[in-house]
């Protein structure tokens, strides 16, 4: 077999702490995090059920008061409330997580900015465009992503390549994928091997493929030799990001795995609009996450990250000239309801759209479960309250069993806790070997044991 | 200014131009720099190479904006796994369509021996010739002979010499050296212990600057035989560059870059609200901002002030339903129209494009617009949104405000708004005749749109008073200056660097600011080639050399 | 909502593409225009029969005429009709086919009308109908330029109404709005671009009141503009066909005098002949005495109205004749329109034989603000030129 390497921290990187923080406890060889002991295996073959990592990003966060109820301390349960009534079926596959906090150590909070980069980073922007450590989805990626064709697999439902929330650093991020259409070409397309057809040959034009990214790809030849050490360190990411791709052809010349949870989606049919009218952008939501839960059952990625509406959600419906957005700031509270009524709306759809997510893994048979159960998605957003921007208490869920590495149905209350405890719960969840993560006053070492088995 | 000369300045010899005016500002000179190709290199070099018929199909990596470029983005950018699985996917989708039987006699100089089996030398004839033109200076000869192997292990699996040449021009492709415009450096003679950019890469800087694309065979002939060394044979080919055909498609990539028409990609207006808005429109605004442009500084030669200004500009049958004019030529060709002297419109600002790029999908923005006005044509930065904004304040359910300047005004009663919308909305409410699409009218839900304002202490009555604001601010040529000097270098024209801007201003006001005549300025100056030694000290934890630009905030709304 | 500036915008006469200055290189040519008397100018987007169709139909208290294919089919016997049939197993269309070859020598009827004698068929006889008095009489007795015929009374009240085109066709299925042919015809032209009509008003000192403007009609050679949603855009640019007729006059439309009062444009009557396309044929379609009647809503973006005059017999005819299977369901004969065609012309009879040749006629429009830009050259109408019956019943007949 092809060795997949991860993509490997630099010394320098290390040094300087720029994996967002991370202890550099770097202890756990490579691949235990699949084949850990505390994982799965099928009980037809034995083989062990790898275990996947998404995000799922919503803008404008909850109404308050409508979203979740809080609670006093954390415990079994969450009471959804008129917002997220959608989620209610699936309650047990779900930790929700409230009142933790986001000390920014006087930094601004960037509205709309501070919040996603803070909950994904560990570390809260100097500016609105910066970004200054790897979100937590490439950390998980670089352990686990071996083995599977695609590092990640970056969505957004709204139209929107630009937005992706994952990205390296800020001049290090991957164009999302807009369109399900070329979604499915990527994952499904010529490319795709079949685990379940009977015969395999390899394609010797990927071999050459292959051949190709080994030429260009190997350092050693010195082709940018004028550069100066500064300048061949930027060149590292080209290498790593080629690597990659030689990897994915790899993959390609190895006969897969026999995969009974794998069942290749038919072409795409009545494919919705590209443009951020809320019932365009729901339907494509829905494809892209029937898509990308297929893709992660057939071993094409072990890492997603969909944006279901942006850090602003520009969200809109055909007519209006107020979009979610502008109406979260202008609308007027209804004085019965104690909310704004038309921004409440699209925030229900919102989680209507992650109650879509969830569905299309829980709905994928694997081994004795289904994909959720080996899956961990991390659903984020950008504010806690759009109205006023708030980051302190922003929700943020787990979903998902992840192997059986998390206790699931709870309702965590922070205290005002550092929101990083959440992103540190997940690193350490996927097997990342790190006991600390944050910078600053978000720096944590304090996982939630509660929910981790 | 005063600024101390550091003992490491590089040697930028501060020479004037043949006696005439003052002598260019010395500067601290950068280490060699590295920038990743943008979208629109990439595909001008591949038309340009090849010509328009191949066909690029693929995504590529977002440019973070930086100072108020994507093109300064790229000096940092890097390679995502998913964008160089783009690269690969069009390197071979590119080099499959050179080497077709349709386009193969046009590009590969010689005949193989045979079509079915490899051919050494042709392939190297064929691979060193393109490989030159497309990594800007001449392959590397490890590189060429492992490119030459590569195409004869694919011609030998595929039985087919050119579907290995194919795979071979695609390695080219996805390798660093292409993808990657490298500031190659070399002992600089007159400075011992110095370096200088070598001539390939004066001929990058140069191409990219007023092409937008790698330098063609004359200009590479030029850099083979050092003459980019001299101001003589540095003339020569700026001189002919600025009158090549290419000269407009650079000029108009710059312009792209600096008013974000990027953006235009993922434009979005609503379809009810908007009826006469379409792609179509999109497309066209997008072409019209671009043609009255590069018609005006090009043809015209036009002062670059006066785009604030001008009531000449060109329009399609598409336009002419938004703007209600009768044009010309409804069938799709482009035809000139000048606006009446009263009309509402002049000027670059007026036109449906701007109108519509910087407005949300349903509505009008004044304050995205006066943003833009401030940060992408003057240069200056709007703070961001303070955080803790309490909205109910100027939300009286029983009182709407119906005019985007009720709206504000009452937003800006807050202390910690008042200080940006200040700066952006009187720049913006000029414009709020003119709607979400680009549309005019003459009232918002039946109130009247009062227009009047006034930019930096000059007061007007409405949009064509804000483009003679324009016109007249100072910072409306300084911007176009920095803008221009950051496009080719990276750089950002502070510190040390705004003595330097001072004299490229100097030089641009004495042309009579035309922006051809500010492009030789820049081109022709030291500094524009400027370049010390890299020093490892000198770069941020990921490899940035502090040398070049910081992000510039970025704020969507 | 208003716009501004609208009509004082238009350009009028002068000819625009003198300027067809595509080229950036050079310096500016454009002038500055002179402020233009006002203009308002609308492409006419929808024209059908003016057809009045009452609840119950008490128009037409004998029912709705039968059509060729059911004259056919009473015409054989149970023998003759499975043989003709292929026991029931051909298809409708082919049917239809079948009953338009109802020639002597399997002529198709419908373009040989006069080859057999078919039942008469049912025509208006209601009192009411939209249309304007043509013949200026009150009884509709006979004049030097028209026949005697029964006159109606106007949907909006006024007397005397002619429209013998209703008292045809309001009577058979293929006219009501449950049939295509006319919907077809719309869609034909708003697919195509083929037959568009514009309607230039200049000499306009106020758009809601004046007593004196100039109207022109003209045959457009841009497609339609439609928006997003496939609907009519108003404010786009129409160029006019500059076709001439052999003796160098325009082959298409003409000018004539009118009035705006209240936003309502009248004109006087005049002949001018316009295009028509619709149910893929085109032709020439003559009017004498022609005028419109258009109101023109108080933002100017639209208007809607009624056009009237004089139209020839056998233009009439031939356009039926040619609709061939596009009639299919439309329960109409082209023999029993031919004889009460005929019979019901009311204006211009032959001088030789005193018949009249041409039918009252009345149409309901809808139009939307346009720009008329006036070609200059007429090679520009090559690229679009009218094509006498593009295609003719999908080869059947000819």
């Amino acid at each position: 077999m092809t060795v997949l390497l991860p993509r490997k921290p630099s010394r320098r990187e290390i040094l300087r702490g720029t994996l967002g923080g991370m202890g550099a406890s770097l202890a756990l060889p490579f691949l235990d995090c699949f084949l850990d002991s505390k994982g799965k295996a099928l009980a037809a073959t034995g083989q062990p059920v790898p275990v996947r990592f998404g995000t799922w990003f919503w803008g404008l966060g909850f109404t308050t008061n409508a979203g979740i109820k809080d609670k006093a301390a954390s415990g079994m349960g969450i009471e959804f409330l008129d917002q997220c009534k959608a989620l209610k079926p699936f309650e047990k596959h779900i930790n929700y997580f409230s009142g933790f906090n986001m000390p920014l150590d006087g930094r601004s909070n960037y509205v709309h900015i501070t919040g996603w980069i803070a909950t994904r980073t560990g570390t809260a922007p100097a500016g609105a465009s910066d970004l200054a450590a790897p979100t937590l989805d490439l950390l998980i990626a670089d352990q686990i992503a071996g083995g599977s064709r695609f590092h990640t697999i970056d969505l957004n439902a709204c139209n929107q390549p630009r937005e992706n929330y994952s990205a390296r650093s800020a001049n290090n991020r991957a164009a999302a994928e807009v369109s399900p259409l070329s979604l499915y070409a990527r994952l499904f397309g010529p490319d795709f091997v079949d685990p379940n057809k009977a015969d395999f040959k390899p394609d010797p034009a990927v071999m050459l493929r292959k051949s190709v990214l080994s030429f260009v790809g190997d350092p050693s030849k010195k082709f940018n030799d004028s550069l100066g050490a500064a300048d061949k360190a930027r060149l590292d990411e080209y290498f790593t990001s080629i690597r990659q791709i030689e990897n994915q052809l790899a993959l390609q010349l190895e006969k897969p795995r026999h995969n009974d949870a794998c069942v290749v989606p038919p072409p795409l049919t009545g494919v919705p609009n590209e443009s951020l009218e809320v019932e365009s952008v729901h339907a494509t939501h829905k494809m892209m996450a029937k898509l990308v839960a297929m893709a992660a059952a057939c071993d094409q990625t072990k890492v997603f990250n969909m944006v279901y509406s942006d850090n602003q959600s520009h969200l809109r419906k055909p007519g209006e000239s107020s979009y979610y957005h502008v109406l979260s700031h202008e609308e007027a509270p209804d004085p019965v309801l104690g909310y704004q009524p038309g921004s409440h709306w699209f925030g229900t759809r919102s989680m209507e759209a992650l109650a879509d997510f969830i569905e299309a893994f829980a709905n994928v048979r694997e081994g004795d479960g289904t994909l959720l159960d080996n899956t961990l998605i991390h659903a984020t957003t950008e504010c806690n309250y759009a109205r006023t921007h708030t980051v302190d208490g922003v929700p943020l869920f787990f979903i998902g069993n992840a192997g059986g590495r998390l206790k699931t149905g709870m309702h965590i209350v922070g205290g005002g806790d550092v929101v990083t405890r959440v992103g540190l719960t997940a690193l350490q969840t996927m097997g990342v070997p790190v006991d600390k993560w944050g910078t600053a006053s978000l720096q944590t070492s304090k996982a939630i044991r509660e929910i981790m088995v | 200014m005063r600024f101390r000369i550091p003992s490491f300045v590089a040697a930028v010899v501060a020479l004037g131009l043949a006696g005439c005016g003052p002598s260019e500002p010395k500067i601290q000179a950068s280490g060699p720099g590295v920038r990743l190709l943008t979208e629109s290199q990439y595909r001008n070099i591949v038309a340009d190479l090849f010509g328009p018929q191949i066909v690029v199909a693929g995504k590529f990596d977002p440019m973070l904006r930086t100072n108020g470029l994507a093109a300064v983005g790229a000096w940092n950018a890097r390679i995502t796994p998913n964008g160089m699985e783009q690269y690969e996917k069009m390197a071979r989708a590119i080099g499959a369509q050179i080497v077709s039987p349709a386009n193969r006699t046009a590009f590969v100089p010689c005949e193989p021996t045979s079509a079915t089996e490899a051919d050494d030398t042709c392939a190297k004839a064929f691979l060193e010739r393109t490989g030159r033109m497309l990594l800007r200076h001449p392959m590397p000869a490890d590189q060429l002979a492992g490119t030459v192997a590569l195409a004869h292990e694919a011609a030998t699996s595929f039985n087919s010499f050119y579907d290995g040449l194919g795979l071979g021009l695609a390695s080219i492709m996805v390798s660093s050296p292409f993808l990657y415009v490298v500031d190659a450096v070399e002992p600089d003679p007159d400075h011992a212990g110095g370096v200088r950019l070598d001539s390939y890469a004066k001929a990058s800087r140069l191409s990219f600057l007023l092409w937008n694309s790698a330098p063609d065979e004359a200009l590479l002939i030029a850099a083979e035989k050092g003459e980019l060394h001299s101001k003589s044979g540095l003339k020569r080919q700026v001189d002919r560059m600025l009158a090549a055909p290419q000269f407009e498609t650079g000029l108009r990539a710059f312009f792209s870059d600096m008013l974000a028409f990027d953006n235009f990609e993922n434009l979005e207006k609503d379809a009810i609200i908007y009826r006469a808005f379409s792609l179509a429109v999109a497309n066209d605004a997008k072409e019209q901002a671009l043609r009255t442009i590069s018609n005006h500084l090009i043809n015209e030669k036009g002062d670059y002030r006066d785009l604030f200004t001008t009531r000449n500009t060109f329009v399609s049958g598409a336009l002419g339903k938004v703007y209600r004019i009768p044009v010309e030529r409804p069938d799709g060709a482009w035809s000139r129209y000048e606006f009446a002297p009263d009309d509402p419109r002049a000027g670059l600002i007026t036109q449906i494009a701007f109108a519509a790029l910087y407005a949300h999908p349903g509505r009008s923005s004044p304050t995205m617009r006066g943003r833009a006005v401030r940060e992408n044509l003057l240069c200056q930065k709007v703070p961001d949104p303070p955080g803790d904004v309490d909205f109910s304040l100027f939300n009286d359910p029983n009182s709407p405000n119906k005019t985007a300047r009720q709206r504000l005004t009452a937003h800006a009663t807050l202390a910690a708004c008042a200080g940006c919308h200040r700066v952006t909305d009187p720049i913006g409410l000029a414009l709020e005749k003119i709607d979400g699409a680009g549309q005019l009218r003459a009232s918002e839900n039946g109130e009247a749109i009062d227009t009047s304002g006034d930019l930096d202490g000059i007061k007007y009555a409405d949009a064509v008073g804000l483009g003679k604001a324009l016109h007249d601010n100072a910072n409306t040529p300084s911007c176009v200056v920095r803008r221009l000097y950051a496009y080719g270098t990276g750089r950002d024209g502070v510190g040390d660097q705004k003595e330097l801007m001072k004299f490229y201003e100097e030089k641009f006001a004495a042309a009579g600011y035309r922006v051809p005549d500010l492009l030789r300025a820049i081109a022709e100056s030291d500094a524009f080639f400027a370049v010390t030694k890299s020093k490892s000290a000198a770069t941020t934890a990921w490899g940035e050399p502090l040398s070049h630009s910081t992000p510039a905030q970025e704020n969507k709304s | 909502m208003r716009s501004l500036l609208d009509p004082l915008r238009q350009l009028t006469g002068v000819a625009l593409a003198a300027a067809a200055m595509l080229s950036l290189v050079g310096p500016a040519q454009s002038q500055t225009k002179p402020k233009a008397p006002g203009t308002l100018s609308f492409v006419i987007t929808t024209w059908n029969y003016a057809i009045l169709e009452t609840r119950f139909h008490d128009e037409c208290p004998e029912g709705f005429t039968i059509g060729v294919d059911e004259i056919w089919w009473r015409g054989l016997s149970k023998a003759a009709r499975a043989k003709a049939t292929q026991n029931g197993e051909l298809g409708d269309s082919e049917r239809f086919i079948m009953a338009l070859q109802r020639g002597p020598n399997k002529e198709n009827v419908c373009l040989n009308p006069t080859l057999v004698k078919d039942p008469p068929m049912f025509t208006v006889e209601g009192p009411t109908a939209y249309g304007m008095n043509l013949d200026g009489t009150t009884d509709g007795k006979a004049t030097p330029k028209t026949c005697a015929h029964q006159k109606f009374t106007g949907v909006d009240g006024t007397p005397a109404v002619d429209n013998q085109v209703y008292r045809l066709l309001g009577c058979i299925y293929g006219w009501h709005k449950y049939d295509n042919i006319q919907s077809n015809a719309n869609i034909n032209r708003k697919t195509t671009g083929n037959g568009i009509v514009l309607v230039e008003v200049t000499g306009v000192d106020d758009t809601r009141n004046d007593d004196n403007v100039s109207v022109t009609f003209h045959h457009a050679i841009d497609q339609y503009a439609l928006d997003g949603q496939g609907e009519f855009q108003p404010y786009a640019s129409y160029r006019t066909d500059p076709t001439l007729k052999a003796d160098g006059t325009r082959r298409y439309g003409g000018t004539v005098r009118g009035k705006i009062v209240n936003g309502e444009l009248t004109t006087e009557p005049a002949d001018l002949n316009l295009p028509f396309y619709g149910n893929y044929t085109y032709m020439d379609e003559f009017f004498r005495d022609f005028r419109i009647r258009m109101k023109i809503a108080e933002d100017g973006e639209t208007a809607k109205g009624t056009a009237a005059g004089y139209y020839d017999v056998d233009q009439l005819v031939y356009y039926i004749g040619g609709l061939g299977v596009i009639m299919f369901p439309s329960q109409a004969d082209c023999p029993a329109i031919y004889v009460a065609a005929h019979q019901l012309a009311d204006g211009y009879p032959d001088p030789k034989t005193g018949e009249c040749k041409s039918l009252s006629s009345a149409y309901n429009f809808e139009a939307v603000s346009a720009f008329t830009i006036h070609s200059p050259d007429p090679t520009l109408a090559q690229a679009k030129g009218p094509l006498d019956r593009v295609l003719t019943t999908f080869g059947i007949g000819k």
